[in-house]
């Protein structure tokens, strides 16, 4: 109906960015007339925004690193595909290090405390953040995390990402570094497939290196095209299970802090 | 899908400057998606106009303005379009060249009453 003047013609006044005065006719009760109105329509505003839409991840992800410089915590955001072996990598770290250096763990998963109940057992505190539907973490979420797992001064905080090789590229958790893992049982391509995980990333390891004559995996070329995206990015070969590289892990570790 | 968290900042964001503007109801939005920003943009679109379903932005207009990558080329100093970050530079062939367009990924205007 008309929401002019309710008579049961349709309106045929849209939505105006003015005051104005108009006049119309219709049928009405059998017949026809014409009447004028006044009305005013609410103005309409275009108002210019410019609005980074990830400036609120980074603004929580800034203040997370500002509590990290402030306690002197070596933060470091590991991400990966599924199944990389990220937290063998991490098991191994903690029972090394365990004696000399305090380390807290935040598990970033879709389902399960099966990875927390893991680095639990190998010596380290840590909780887990189920994701549900979710692909990756956020700054917030980390921020909540922190809040439980009070995290010591002078430790190092590995944060295990959600195993995904494009989504938690995009999202700043306040980190001081940010590690890659990729495993010889996956393609040598992986750089050129991700490329947005292999340009913001500041070390790569190449994990289950123990496999390496068993698949066709090229270090070599996995090198390569990672460089090519990121000519800064450093690599550490490395078998979680033999215990190949990790003296290098564990020196690059004490570089960062 | 990291579009569909994307889309609730966005509405986040969106509904606070709604607020802070007066704005009881949006018409229309703008958004610039770069071309190498990593959002898929019709994935984005898509969760957008999902989720805007119960929110004062119910009824607006979800607009993309897509934004061409652009890359620049070191060795002969000139900007050349770049459809995925490993483009050599199409006239000298150099690598790896400057992004210098298409990451964006922002709200440009709201328009409301």
């Amino acid at each position: 109906m008309c929401e002019t003047c309710g008579c049961g013609k349709p309106d045929e006044f849209k939505i105006h960015d003015h005051n104005h005065d108009h006049s119309h006719e219709h049928e009405h009760d059998g017949h026809w007339h014409s009447h004028p109105h006044d009305h005013a329509h609410p103005p309409k505003k275009v108002i210019a925004l410019n609005l980074d839409i990830l400036s609120e991840n980074n603004r929580l992800a800034e203040r997370n690193r500002g509590y990290f410089e402030a306690k002197e915590v070596l933060c470091l955001n590991l991400v990966s595909s599924p199944g990389s072996g990220k937290t063998s990598i991490l098991e191994k770290t903690i029972q090394a290090l365990i004696p000399s250096r305090r380390i807290f763990v935040i598990e970033g998963d879709q389902q399960t405390a099966r990875d927390a109940d893991r680095i639990e057992k190998s010596g380290a505190p840590a909780i887990q953040i189920n994701t549900g539907s979710g692909c990756h973490l956020d700054a917030n979420m980390v921020h909540l995390a922190l809040k439980k797992l009070e995290v010591e001064n002078h430790s190092i905080l590995f944060i295990e990402n959600v195993g995904n090789l494009v989504c938690p590229a995009l999202f700043d958790l306040g980190e001081k570094k940010r590690v890659v893992v990729i495993s010889v049982t996956e393609g040598d391509d992986k750089p050129l497939k991700y490329p947005y995980m292999f340009q913001s990333a500041d070390l790569c390891i190449i994990n289950k290196t123990d496999l390496l004559p068993y698949v066709d995996f090229s270090v070599e070329s996995a090198k390569n095209y990672a460089k090519q995206l990121n000519p800064k990015l450093e690599f550490i070969l490395m078998s979680a299970k033999t215990g190949e590289g990790m003296p290098l892990w564990f020196d690059w570790l004490g570089k960062q802090s | 899908m990291h579009e569909l968290s994307l889309a609730t900042d966005v509405i986040n964001l969106v509904t606070e400057e709604a607020k802070k503007n007066g704005v009881s109801l949006v018409r229309e939005i703008l958004i610039e998606v770069g071309d190498l920003s990593g959002v898929e943009a019709d994935a984005f679109q898509w969760a957008l106009e999902l989720l805007i379903k119960e929110t004062i932005l119910k009824d607006a207009e979800v607009r993309l303005l897509r934004t061409p990558g652009t890359g620049f080329c070191k060795a002969c100093e000139r900007e050349f379009e770049m459809r995925n970050r490993l483009d050599i530079c199409p006239r000298c062939g150099s690598f790896p060249s400057e992004i210098r367009g298409g990451q964006e990924f922002r709200v440009v205007s709201m328009t409301g009453e």
